[in-house]
């Protein structure tokens, strides 16, 4: 098992209390921002995406530990909405900030897409008054990523220098 | 030798003078009798005397500020932190005044049915998916909590426990698309079936005969129908109805009577009487 793993259990077993315990309590325009999520997609923009689905999996696990929604739904949809901006991140222009941005929100938006599709089929719905009232959470996130990543790299650039071949 | 005797006449003279004016306006004075002319003299004096005082207390307090702005900066320091003390003591105050509130509420609604047997629980948690709604509760299998089983707060009911490990339980919303409850209409008595519209939407009352007026702000409650909830536990208001004459059915639009963001402390209604449906068992 790769050791970066063993770094992303402890942090997102602490990250959902954390978010079940404060942030879901204190939403901001409606919702609380996914903390998670967010440090999972800044992992994986900065280590790649192997690493970024592993930490996408892991931080799902640990949401639905605290959820009603059934085991493994939020790994699947955190697992989209990790894959699919960082599949697209080499067309993009190299201004790192601007487009951790934009790849958080369209990683938000794909991840709550696969969540609500998800959890359609067992059973659970959501309207379209409940999808908007969703909406700010992209632009939030948009925003927010800003300070995760930055830290993300800065300790990943600390703690793992990456290799240089000469 | 002439010259000195003379000198030294004018000086006991003069001595004697001296003292004597000495002596006289000691006299005077204590009898008052200079006070005019004392006045006249020391009016200016005085005025000079404040002037000069001032600038000396100026000055001193120059001298000695270092000394008095450590006191008062000591002072300053002690009323700060008893004034944070208090201020702690007074936020303490006010949520135990809450935390009273809210039991209270919770021991009037124990106390209107006695009948039924509640687990209570404080809520620890909200759903971590910003699609689904429920609320996570610090007591489980250990205490006797079984998933179905309803859940309530002081001003009605709640939801339903959904999942349960050892020590805490997930509660689903009855806001949450999953949950079904039969349900009774106040005034009418009109029976149906509410459902929870998900995130965004308010729950609607399902299957309700067209035969009955339904009227905004009837009073909505539990049924007992299909046993999973007891009587009477209420759950809102009926906010709007949509009726349709071309339907069998109409529908009611229900806002709960529970804030639940502000929920803090729940019961968890363990056991409690179920209409007898056993005639329905017979055969005819």
């Amino acid at each position: 098992m790769p050791k970066h793993i063993f770094v992303a259990i402890p942090l997102m077993a602490v990250l959902a209390v954390l978010h079940t315990s404060v942030l879901a309590q204190i939403p901001v325009l409606g919702a609380a921002p996914q903390l998670l999520f967010l440090v999972a997609l800044a992992w994986g923009i900065v280590r790649g995406m192997e690493e970024g689905l592993a930490w996408a999996f892991v931080a799902g696990m640990f949401t639905d530990l605290f959820s009603l929604a059934p085991l493994g739904i939020s790994a699947l949809a955190f697992m989209a909405g990790v894959a699919g901006p960082l599949m697209i991140r080499r067309a993009l222009p190299p201004h790192r900030l601007l487009v951790a941005m934009f790849l958080a929100a369209l990683g938000t938006v794909i991840y709550l897409t696969v969540y609500a599709v998800g959890l359609r089929i067992f059973g659970f719905g959501i309207g379209l008054g409940g999808l908007a009232e969703l909406l700010p959470l992209i632009g939030f996130h948009a925003i927010l990523i800003l300070p995760i990543y930055l830290i993300v790299d800065s300790i990943l650039r600390t703690f793992r220098p990456r290799r240089v071949e000469f | 030798m002439n010259l000195g005797r003379t000198q030294q006449r004018i000086r006991w003279v003069t001595l004697a003078v001296l003292v004597g004016s000495a002596i006289l306006l000691t006299i005077l004075d204590a009898t008052g009798a200079l006070t005019g002319v004392m006045g006249f003299v020391r009016d200016p004096l005085t005025y000079i005397s404040g002037w000069t005082a001032a600038r000396t207390d100026a000055v001193s307090d120059v001298v000695a500020g270092p000394r008095n702005l450590n006191t008062a900066l000591e002072e300053i320091n002690r009323l700060q932190a008893e004034n944070d003390a208090l201020r702690k003591e007074n936020e303490q105050l006010l949520e135990a005044a809450g935390e009273a509130q809210i039991l209270r509420e919770l021991f009037n609604r124990a106390a209107d049915t006695p009948e039924y047997r509640r687990i209570t629980a404080d809520v620890v948690g909200q759903d971590t998916n910003p699609i689904l709604q429920s609320m996570l509760i610090n007591k489980g299998y250990d205490d006797g909590v079984r998933v179905g089983m309803p859940v309530e707060a002081a001003r009605g009911l709640v939801g339903q426990v959904y999942r349960v490990t050892n020590n805490a339980a997930q509660v689903a919303l009855l806001t949450e698309t999953a949950s079904a409850i039969p349900v009774r209409l106040g005034s009418t008595r009109a029976t149906g079936m509410l459902r929870g519209a998900g995130r965004g939407a308010l729950p609607t009352i399902d299957w309700i005969d067209l035969q009955y007026d339904v009227q905004i702000g009837e009073l909505v409650t539990t049924s007992g129908l299909g046993g999973k909830f007891p009587e009477n536990l209420v759950i809102g208001r009926v906010v709007d109805v949509e009726r349709n004459e071309a339907e069998l059915f109409q529908r009611a639009v229900v806002q709960p009577a529970v804030d639940f963001t502000t929920v803090e402390i729940v019961f968890v209604v363990t056991e409690f009487n179920t209409i007898n449906t056993d005639i329905f068992d017979e055969e005819p």
